[in-house]
């Protein structure tokens, strides 16, 4: 095993209490970043990628509410509770308090990168007063230093003239230039972990690719590590050096990313991948995954992919799989939760195939639902 | 440098609206039967060369565009005729006027201003709670009840029934008697907001309702801006965001809100100065309509334009200043 993770997030459970009933948006997931790595978060919209995201930093809009349990950052416990037996959560000893989290941890240990650069800066403030803002309330600089810190870093993200645009407005800077900005925000306030929730979503490709790499190129100099959060196995493939696969708000697979590619253990992994566009391949190639993600709220039973799933059997449809250690790489788990693999004992072979969505036995279901691919994924 | 430019050129586009509207006002107010010598003199024993001599003094003998004419060049000279009914300079007969309404409608404002967005920001904050709820019904209260009626309510009950404030006219702050020391002036000044309180606030409610409702809205709406995610997952407190971040981005529908509801406000001091019994510009242009006193209908329905159009460029010239997109309408 590697030194102590940086931050360790173990059986989180995030949930919205609604009218229509508890979505439950994350649903007991488990993962581990290491200092200076890039660890991805991969999904279709609505896995609960920006849920977890935002769990993180204790943030998570109303009615939403992380009813279970721990994460822990450098040693001190973010968040720690359990279910208690009437549904009800009770926060452990020791927790930091939500003051600490806002005043401590928020911005100066972990910071984040929102989608859309063009609602994420606030259109009355010119980019310089927010930068400055966020380093004066993260850092112990103020006034000319913090100016003189955020031209710094504009200047470090590629904007030309840094100087003068510092002064200017969100709306007289691209969107790719705005998505500079708020990484230079983020950078500014010297984090240790920074969460990027689908920083180039909005973006078109080539500014999406110069933002990779402009990312990669920082990432090495200043060596801060990253959630990566995305629905694309491309942007995976450049950036993330180990993946976690959200599905339905569970992390169905967790690999280092060239395991994952190409040691692939989960059915749902691989239809990621057979739906993500490829130099090497034709747009006919594409083998988009049918169907559309269920709602949150009332998850299919057992596996919650097998409505979806080629390979699903009758077991998939009764038993729910955790996911398990199926091998180890560079002292790193590959961890997959489906019932193909000989760790789980549940009687997969034997157990008859299903009828669904993913073997076209229903021409009207295919017709019916959305194609799903990685690279048009609604977002 | 640019406001500058973007305000001279705001109040230069406003110049033909302005023409516009006194060419309206003019042609409408010639063309109401009734002719004002006739009224002037009903009841009189008039000999039609009097009548005659007294068209030509008011001016009424000459052809319509001429006097059109007329009333432009001297109101930009300052002359605006002369009133029939009350036989003066209309300037005169306005400037006793011009006093009580601008009180009453600035008071009513600064009301309606500074109770309603702490409101309407306290009924965002506690969204559903019972003090939004509250807010709300007297929200919806105040927008759909007329400011004549409440004026009539409040003198009934607070003038009338508990006698606690006058129930007609008003005192200027500048009529303070001359040999009046500093305590004399706190009790004239004490007057003064005595009388003021029930007009202001019957003409207020109604903007105070309608900016609380916006203020409300917007807030809702900009708490849940992204720009508001960040703010907080970058450690900024509640009370920052809500003061800061949330607040400068909701008040820009708000300004035109406050701008626009200018117009509501003379219309309705109009009315609050019939029922209160105050001697401003909205009592009299009711009096001069029914006397025909054309020089005085003009000039007040001039001078409300005026107000109205200048309100509305500083509206917008404060929305310019607030929300940086604004392009400045010069074709850049
Ligand atoms: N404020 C909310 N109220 C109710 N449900 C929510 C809310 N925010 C997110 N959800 C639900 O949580 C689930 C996960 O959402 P999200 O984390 O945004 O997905 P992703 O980021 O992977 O696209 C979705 O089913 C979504 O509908
Ligand atoms: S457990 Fe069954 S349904 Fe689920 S992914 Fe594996 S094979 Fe498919
Ligand atoms: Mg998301």
């Amino acid at each position: 095993m590697r030194d102590k993770p940086l931050l360790r997030v173990e059986n989180l459970k995030t949930q919205f209490v609604t009218e229509n009933g508890t979505v439950r948006a994350v649903d007991g997931i488990s993962f581990e970043v290491y200092e200076g790595e890039i660890v991805g978060i991969v999904g279709e919209s609505g896995a609960g990628k920006s849920v977890a995201s935002m769990s993180l930093l204790r943030l998570v809009d109303n009615p939403g509410e992380i009813v279970a349990g721990e994460i822990t950052y450098k040693g001190r416990t973010i968040f720690a509770a359990e279910e208690t037996e009437d549904g009800d959560r009770r926060l452990q000893d020791g927790v930091l308090s939500a003051e600490t989290v806002r005043q401590e941890i928020r911005g100066n240990e972990i910071a984040v990168i929102f989608q859309d650069p063009m609602e994420s800066l606030n259109p009355v403030f010119t980019i310089g007063g927010q930068l400055r803002e966020f380093i004066e309330l993260n850092r112990d600089l103020t006034g000319d230093e913090a100016r003189k810190e955020a031209i710094d870093m504009l200047r470090e993200v590629g904007i030309p003239d840094a100087e003068a645009r510092y002064d200017e407005y969100p709306h007289q800077f691209s969107g790719g230039m705005r998505q500079r900005v708020l990484i230079a925000m983020a950078l500014a306030c010297q984090p240790s972990l920074i969460i990027a929730d689908e920083p180039t979503t909005a973006l078109d490709v080539t500014v999406e690719g110069q933002i990779l790499d402009l990312v990669d190129e920082l990432q090495r100099k200043y060596g801060t590590s990253f959630i990566w959060v995305t629905h694309d196995m491309g942007v995976v493939a450049e950036i993330c050096d180990r993946v976690n696969v959200m599905y339905l708000g569970e992390i169905v697979e967790q690999a280092p990313v060239d395991e994952l590619f190409y040691e692939t253990g989960h059915p749902y992994t691989k239809a990621l991948l057979d739906s993500m566009p490829r130099p090497d391949r034709t747009v006919t190639d594409l083998d988009p995954i049918r169907g559309v993600m269920p709602e949150a709220i009332d998850p299919p039973p057992g596996c919650r992919f097998h409505p979806r799933c080629p390979d699903a059997r009758e077991v998939c449809r009764q038993v729910h799989p955790e996911p398990a250690e199926i091998d180890r790489v560079d002292g790193f788990s590959h961890r997959s939760a489906c019932f193909k693999r000989d760790v789980f004992d549940v009687g997969y072979d034997e157990s008859p195939p299903l009828d669904n969505l993913a073997r076209g036995e229903s021409e009207r279901g295919q017709e019916a639902s959305e194609v799903a691919s990685g690279g048009g994924a609604s977002e | 440098m640019r406001l500058l430019r973007y305000t001279l050129f705001r109040f230069a586009q406003a110049i033909p609206v302005l023409l516009g509207i006194t060419v309206i006002l003019f042609l409408f107010i010639n063309m109401t039967p009734g002719d004002p010598i006739r009224i002037m003199t009903a009841g009189q024993e008039v000999s039609e060369s009097h009548l005659a001599y007294l068209e030509a003094r008011y001016g009424l003998d000459r052809p319509i565009h001429v006097r059109y004419w007329d009333y432009l060049s001297g109101f930009f000279t300052g002359d605006l005729g002369r009133s029939i009914h009350y036989n003066r300079p209309v300037s005169e007969v306005m400037m006793a006027r011009i006093g009580p309404t601008l009180l009453l409608v600035l008071s009513a404002f600064l009301f309606a201003v500074v109770t309603a967005i702490p409101l309407g920001i306290l009924a965002a904050k506690r969204r559903n709670q019972p003090s939004d709820h509250i807010s709300r019904i007297v929200a919806l209260f105040g927008v759909s009840t007329p400011s004549f009626w409440i004026g009539i309510m409040l003198i009934i009950i607070f003038a009338v029934q508990l006698g606690w404030f006058p129930s007609a006219g008003l005192v200027m702050p500048w009529d303070a008697p001359s040999d009046a020391g500093l305590s004399g002036y706190f009790w004239h000044m004490v007057d003064v907001l005595h009388h003021l309180f029930l007009p202001m606030i019957a003409l207020g409610t109604l903007q105070m309702a309608t900016i609380m409702r916006v203020e409300r809205t917007q807030m809702i709406d900009s708490l849940q801006g992204e720009y508001v995610k960040l703010a907080r997952a970058y450690g900024v407190s509640e009370r920052t965001i809500l003061r800061k971040h949330a607040f400068q981005v909701a008040q820009l529908p708000v300004i035109t809100l406050v701008g626009l509801g200018l117009s509501t406000a003379l219309g309705g001091a109009v009315l609050t100065e019939t029922v209160f019994n105050i001697n401003g510009m909205g009592r009299l242009l009711i009096d001069s309509i029914q006397q025909k006193d054309y020089q005085v209908v003009m000039s007040v329905a001039t001078i409300l334009a005026v107000i109205f159009v200048i309100g509305v460029i500083i509206t917008d010239i404060a929305y310019a200043y607030v929300d940086p997109r604004v392009t400045y309408g010069e074709g850049e």
